[in-house]
């Protein structure tokens, strides 16, 4: 498992070399699903963001929490303690430990793409990460599901809506990277 | 308990396989949409080529537990969109954001923030939106063998092939892998 990444932008470190290939990391990622859908249910992240945020605000100010009949609904019970919310605990988990196995856990504020087109201004990337998570969770909430939701999970199951989206989200990011990173 | 358990393992092995195949990486993400290098688009093709098969053959033997999401023409297009622009901009989707995360990227930590934000906010309108977006073209949660009225596995299975040649064909970054 263990390989060195050769750094190839000098001083800048990206763990953009992956260390398994493509066909490895995807039949991995659809035998997660099957393993996910035999068992319990298809895999999904973006719903957790909810959860967790209505466990917060019901924890600061709960009038305010059950105002949101959405909230109510997706943060059911006001708890954490689910199969969905630990699934997603366990994303950052194995990552972290992945990274580390195989000596990739690397820091940096501006990715290199970025500072390349739009300079190496960290307050600049921030404040930009902060914008487009915002647009990501949206639209994610809007659409029902997100990369592993609508994508991996939706289209494996042949779910009309996740063509629709899939479709939707892929052209319009090519459009905005297209016009982002001219 | 049990199932908690299930839930972090399954979700560290998704987790580290994201984070193995560079999936969290803010330039293979940006540089995919670039259509520069297509390694995600190859990762996701396979990974949807094999779901489809293995999900749908669980499903002939009655063991799939399906969660198919609602059709709503206009939201989901616009919803798409949305997060298609977002996911431009950051470099991350919400899964890999916070793969990245736990590897020491502080502006994924952003990402994870914003991403709160944009979640909290789209709960509070979500009244508005309902009546409003999620009317027009509403269909409930239909798959393509439910149009046709057959068995899932005649569609999932040449698809799934599909997906994987595809994916092999799609040309990779320098010629290896």
């Amino acid at each position: 498992m263990k390989k060195d990444i050769p750094d190839r932008h000098g001083t800048r470190h990206e763990s953009a070399n992956p260390v398994l290939a493509w066909w490895a990391g995807g039949i991995g990622i659809g035998l997660v699903l099957i393993v996910a859908v035999g068992l319990v249910q298809p895999i999904g992240v973006s719903t957790q963001y909810v959860v967790l945020d209505g466990v917060l605000l019901h924890n600061v100010l709960p009038d305010v929490a059950s105002k949101s009949p959405y909230l109510a609904k997706t943060a059911q019970g006001w708890t954490l303690a689910t199969y969905e919310f630990f699934f997603v605990l366990g994303i950052p988990l194995g990552a972290l430990m992945a990274a580390l196995v195989t000596a990739r856990f690397t820091t940096r504020l501006v990715p290199v793409e970025w500072s390349r087109r739009f300079g190496s201004n960290p307050g600049n990337r921030l404040v930009w990460s902060f914008v487009g998570g915002f647009l990501l969770l949206f639209g994610a909430r809007f659409g029902g599901g997100c990369t592993s939701g609508h994508m991996i999970s939706g289209i494996s199951q042949l779910a009309i809506s996740s063509f629709f989206f899939s479709a939707a989200l892929f052209i319009s990011g090519i459009v905005t990277a297209r016009l982002l990173y001219r | 308990m049990l199932t908690l358990g299930l839930g972090l393992v399954l979700g560290a092995a998704f987790g580290a396989l994201l984070q193995l195949s560079g999936a969290s990486s803010h330039t293979k993400i940006v540089n995919a949409l670039r259509l520069k290098d297509l390694t995600i688009m190859k990762l996701i093709l396979t990974a949807i080529g094999v779901g489809l098969v293995g999900v749908h053959l669980l499903d002939l033997f009655g063991l799939a537990n399906m969660k198919v999401k609602e059709l709503y023409l206009l939201g989901i297009i616009l919803a798409g969109v949305v997060f298609g622009v977002g996911f431009a901009i950051s470099g991350y989707c919400p899964g890999t954001a916070l793969a990245a995360c736990a590897e020491g990227k502080p502006d994924a930590w952003v990402t994870v923030m914003g991403g709160l934000g944009g979640a909290l906010v789209f709960a509070f309108l979500f009244p508005e939106i309902e009546e409003h977006l999620l009317s027009v073209g509403r269909y409930g949660p239909v798959t393509i063998p439910d149009l046709f009225g057959i068995h899932g596995i005649w569609i999932a299975a040449p698809l799934g092939i599909v997906c994987i040649w595809l994916a092999a064909r799609l040309p990779s970054p320098g010629g290896a892998r």
